[in-house]
């Protein structure tokens, strides 16, 4: 599922208040059928619900393979090793780059850290924040095209919050309009499209919706 | 020449007392991310704990022990009761620091009023001198540098090889993503303050083992000079405060050899105020336990 909607539309305060960040005062969360309103982080994290922040998403001065290991913190000690391995086989360019401090990743590699710290926990939901901001075009289509697609084939819901709108639809079976911290609109992303009046309800004005081949420095 | 090696000797001494304290006031800081000047506080109190303990008959090796538990205890309850709830009400750092002074005169004028404004030394065996060329070390004092390099292996392991030391780490480093990771931050908190806390009554102890005598007023002193370790290496960089203790320890001594022993301390500081200068962030900012090892 994505989540689109104009800068400050409450699309990143929205997943702080699903993920336990913020207080919130209206509404529920609901994971499955279990109400997880207002419960920490670190129990919704034993729950499996993962979430890749937009920015500070990785730990700095520890290595890759030190934050992989934060990832796996509620795994008994012996299965993290094994989880390691399997997420470095979905993500290989980790292998080599284990013993690098976080902090000497480039902006592609740290998202790709920032994942897979969240994937050795295994989660049920994965909450992705805005996660090719800062990224080169290229780098940021493939994020979307493919690692993200990747983890919706490997049985994760997904719940994605995107500028680049119409990248983040053409990966999402489900999208939701956010607009000054309301849902204008939702459905799938075909029904979304297809409507004439879907631009002027995306923002009032100019959205950056203009047909493309994804990218939001091609959408501009 | 024999003068300044017996000085470096005396500076092993000095630098291992200041790198236990440090590295525990430095760690409280880098992962709660409080400036406690209490510590020297507590650190105070534990030698008196220890005092009461060793007067009372029992091995100054034991009493040691009882120093570091009650230092454990103290500043485990000091950020229970007292900083944790002002930090969940937002207040800020500069805040912080307010509230820890306060608690440190607190802190030291209930011991003023307990223990009095004598000196006072611990019964310990003197255990006759270890001599190394021109290096001339009591027993205790040997075993005081023993207790330091043990200490500081053991946090650099803790640190970095264990997966609590690395969760404090974590936590230092971004305590809300911890959290999301689902470390239990408010506990990880807690054995920081415990393991910190006994280092610091253990420098307490070992610092009142290697002085003719100790009183209630020698707490601010402490303080200084932890800070100045602390700083000089990087805040809130345990591998920092071990090089600032190296500089800080040795430099107190070397130039009380050079200089006169009423100078020692002007020296220090007239460097450490250099390296601010020159490097503000400290000599260690960006590495450390804290940071990746290796």
């Amino acid at each position: 599922m994505a989540v689109i909607g104009p800068n400050g539309a409450g699309k990143s305060t929205l997943l702080k208040s699903v993920i336990g960040i913020l207080r919130v005062t209206s509404g529920h969360v609901l994971l499955g059928t279990d109400d997880v309103t207002n419960h920490p982080p670190e129990e919704l994290a034993r729950r499996g619900v993962g979430y890749v922040p937009q920015v500070q998403d990785i730990f700095e001065p520890l290595t890759v393979l030190e934050n992989l290991e934060m990832g796996g913190y509620l795994l008994p000690p012996a299965r993290v090793r094994t989880r390691i391995d399997e997420v470095t086989q979905v993500f290989p360019a980790l292998t080599s780059m284990l013993k690098r401090r976080a902090d000497k990743l480039s902006g592609g590699e740290r998202k790709m850290l920032a994942i897979a710290r969240v994937l050795v926990l295994d989660p049920r939901v994965l909450i992705l924040d805005e996660p090719t901001a800062n990224l080169s075009p290229k780098l940021a289509d493939n994020l979307l095209q493919e690692q993200v697609r990747r983890l919706a084939e490997m049985g994760k819901a997904v719940l994605l919050v995107e500028q680049r709108a119409r990248a983040a639809m053409q990966v999402a079976s489900w999208t939701s309009v956010l607009v000054s911290g309301t849902t204008r609109l939702e459905g799938s992303p075909g029904e979304l499209l297809g409507r004439p009046d879907f631009e002027e309800l995306f923002l009032g004005a100019g959205t950056g919706l203009k047909p493309s081949s994804g990218s939001e420095e091609e959408e501009r | 020449m024999d003068l300044y090696i017996a000085a470096f000797g005396f500076g092993l001494v000095s630098l291992s007392v200041i790198a236990i304290a440090a590295v525990g006031f430095t760690m409280q800081f880098g992962i709660t991310n409080v400036i406690n000047l209490a510590y020297s506080s507590v650190m105070i109190s534990s030698v008196y704990v220890a005092y009461a303990f060793n007067h009372a008959g029992v091995s100054i090796w034991l009493a040691l022990i009882a120093g570091a538990i009650f230092g454990a205890v103290f500043s485990f309850l000091l950020n229970r009761v007292l900083y944790t709830p002002f930090q969940r009400k937002g207040t800020s750092l500069l805040g912080m620091v307010i509230v820890s002074l306060a608690t440190s005169l607190m802190i030291q004028n209930v011991l003023l009023a307990i223990a009095g404004p004598y000196n006072v030394s611990y019964v310990q065996p003197s255990g006759g001198t270890i001599r190394l060329g021109a290096i001339v070390l009591t027993v205790v004092q040997v075993l005081v540098i023993g207790i330091a390099v043990v200490l500081m292996l053991a946090i650099h392991a803790l640190l970095t090889f264990t997966r609590l030391g690395k969760a404090m780490r974590a936590t230092a480093a971004n305590p809300t993503l911890a959290r999301n990771c689902g470390i239990p931050t408010s506990r990880v908190i807690d054995v920081v303050w415990l393991i910190t806390g006994a280092l610091c009554g253990i420098a307490g102890v070992v610092a009142g083992m290697n002085s003719d005598t100790f009183a209630v007023g020698n707490g601010p002193g402490y303080l200084i000079t932890i800070i100045a370790a602390a700083v000089l290496g990087g805040a809130g960089q345990p591998y920092g405060a071990m090089l600032g203790a190296v500089l800080i320890g040795e430099m107190t001594e070397l130039s009380a050899a050079a200089i006169s022993a009423d100078y020692k301390e002007v020296v220090a500081f007239a460097v450490l105020v250099l390296v601010m200068v020159l490097r503000p962030q400290g000599l260690l900012a960006k590495r450390g336990a804290l940071a990746a090892a290796g």
